[in-house]
């Protein structure tokens, strides 16, 4: 019973990371930002879920497939997320999406792509 | 173009069978052979892609065991700080950011190191690795920083990587 409570609240600290990664992508003001605020739902909203998961897995189920699986899930998830990330940035760069607001600092703009 | 190593070979066959165990979950002669047959391919056609430094760095118990201390405890400290402030941004209705693009030097030889320290810098909120570079033999980073506080350079790269940075020099120094 008290593992089954450690695990609702570690998924509710979960969702609540979720909820706030989701208001960053809709609120924040450019592409850039707005990736950044998504990272919150891709780390710790995801991290809550799964360790959540993971407790009812083997102490709740008594599963070992499943407790392994949610394990590979969270770490396949940590491993390509930067990956991802990074590439979208890169590319949205490259393909010459700028904030309208002007960046206070912007020194790959006046490295390389003069 | 890279040569095929015997290392590379045998450590990228580890990584795919131990997946393979992993997702099959199921300990019948059957299944375990047809995994590594599956590996072995995999492996002889991957590993010059997958591995292009020592492949059992690993094996040195030092390295090893300040590798775990990296993932357990300096960088998921770490990874809360940065959700926990990015999470107050979000709530607080967005306002409080000033985002810019940095240029910050690294002091990492080893490519493993580079590649891990670009990656946990990404994974932080607040922080995305745009672009890798290198200028009379010191890499460079470009990363995009939600709220800009330091000048470009050395002062920079301590706010975002300091402690990141050390954690990952012992591991691949």
């Amino acid at each position: 019973m008290t593992v089954r409570i450690i695990a609702d609240v570690l998924i509710a600290i979960g969702a609540i990371f979720a909820l706030a990664g989701t208001i960053g992508i809709l609120k924040m003001p450019d592409t850039y930002s707005r990736m950044q605020a998504s990272t919150c739902i891709a780390t710790l909203g995801m991290l809550g879920a799964m360790l959540g998961a993971l407790l009812i897995a083997i102490f709740v189920k008594a599963d070992a497939g499943a407790a392994v699986k949610v394990a590979v899930i969270a770490l396949l998830i940590l491993v390509t997320n930067p990956l991802g990330s990074h590439a979208i940035a890169k590319g949205a760069y490259k393909a010459g999406i700028r904030p309208e607001k002007k960046m206070e600092v912007d020194d790959l703009g006046r490295d390389l792509y003069e | 173009m890279q040569k095929t190593k015997f290392p590379a070979v045998v450590a990228t066959f580890i990584v795919c069978f131990a997946f393979w165990v992993l997702l099959t979950w199921s300990f019948t002669a059957q299944e375990l052979i047809a995994g590594a047959v599956v590996s072995l391919a995999v492996a002889l056609f991957a590993a010059r892609f997958f591995i292009h430094e020592k492949a059992f760095w690993f094996l040195n118990p030092l390295k090893f065991f300040s590798g775990l201390f990296y993932w357990v405890c300096i960088f998921p400290v770490e990874l809360i700080k940065a959700n926990v402030d990015m999470a107050k941004r979000c709530f607080g209705g967005c306002k409080n950011i000033n985002p810019g693009i940095v240029k910050v030097p690294v002091d990492l030889k080893s490519e493993y190191g580079q590649a891990a320290l670009a990656n946990s810098i990404t994974l932080t909120p607040g922080t995305i690795t745009m672009e890798v570079t290198e200028q009379d033999g010191q890499p460079y980073y470009y990363i995009h920083w939600i709220d800009v506080t330091k000048p470009s350079g050395k002062e920079a790269g301590d706010a975002i990587k300091g402690t990141l940075e050390k954690g990952l020099r012992r591991v691949w120094e």
